[in-house]
């Protein structure tokens, strides 16, 4: 096992940039869909009964 | 069993929910593994340094951004040539998660680019059909979300998918088409690999976690969609949840 150097090599702004904008990516994808989830299951409780089998 | 049964949203609702831990988990532990391996395990490359460990996430991105389109067009194509509602849905819930690893990849080859090439972008054939993926997985997402009536727009953006799946070979082959700035491809399915083996290791068990947390979020979208989609929500969920 190699202890990696932090730096790496003179590159560390590349190699941590491009790893902590892939981190930026996942986490805003995960929360984004968390807030549709939380959208929708607000969207679902305010609709009145009755309403859905008016229209359908 | 009768599988043909989880072809209805109604089925394949439940049945989603169930197995998205089994694809959750598995990339979270598999990203920590890669990790490892990645920063811990591999060697320094004697000719780049250590800016080649961009490539644990460079190229599995890359490769999902590829396939999940390919995916997606085959998912939009299917709904539109059999009516099959899941199956739209299913392309839409792609789409999202694709446009973000096409996102990722030209933003981490930008980041390896610099140090590499001394330049963080050129209108490169890889970088170029790259960035009209995304452009592709946009216009995807903006046709979609631009038509009120689902199943129009299901029927538009399969038609702009399909039209799009001609890009995915070129960006593939554009290395060995154009004489390009970018490398050539280092694994090969049918020729032994060209890079060290735990290099190797890192980026496959890197490329598996992408892909298990595509399923992932891509099941948790698509039951958005699902009970988004459904008009009867009440009756929808009393069968369902």
């Amino acid at each position: 096992m190699n202890w990696p150097d932090l730096s790496m090599g003179g590159y560390g702004f590349y190699v941590w940039g491009s790893y902590l904008f892939s981190l930026i990516a996942i986490v805003w994808e995960l929360v984004s869909l968390n807030h549709r989830k939380k959208a929708q299951s607000r969207a679902q409780k305010r609709v009145s009964p009755g309403i859905f089998e008016r229209n359908y | 069993m009768n599988i043909y049964k989880y072809a209805s949203p109604t089925m394949f609702y439940p049945l989603a929910g169930k197995i998205i831990p089994w694809f959750a988990w598995p990339a979270g532990i598999l990203f920590a593994l890669g990790i490892f391996v990645g920063f811990f395990i591999a060697p320094t490359d004697f000719q780049q340094g250590d800016a080649y460990r961009i490539i644990f996430i460079h190229v599995p991105a890359s490769w999902l951004a590829m396939f999940l389109y390919v995916l997606m067009a085959l998912y939009a194509g299917v709904g539109w040539a059999f009516n099959a509602r899941l199956a739209s849905m299913m392309a839409s819930s792609l789409s999202i998660t694709g446009a973000m690893f096409t996102f990722l990849s030209l933003v981490t080859g930008a980041f390896w680019g610099k140090p590499t090439w001394g330049t963080w972008w050129v209108w490169d054939a890889r970088m170029t059909s790259t960035l009209i993926l995304l452009f592709l997985y946009i216009g995807f997402i903006s046709l979609q979300s631009s038509i009120d009536d689902a199943r129009r727009a299901d029927r538009a953006g399969a038609v702009l998918a399909l039209v799009g799946v001609i890009n995915v070979p070129i960006i593939y082959f554009s290395v060995q088409w154009w004489n390009t700035l970018h490398q050539g491809a280092t694994i090969r399915i049918l020729q032994k690999p060209t890079i060290h083996g735990s290099m190797l290791w890192a980026m496959l068990i890197m490329l598996a976690a992408c892909w298990l947390y595509s399923v992932a979020v891509v099941l948790i979208r698509l039951r958005c969609i699902i009970l988004e989609r459904e008009q009867n929500a009440r009756a929808f969920a009393e069968v369902a949840v």
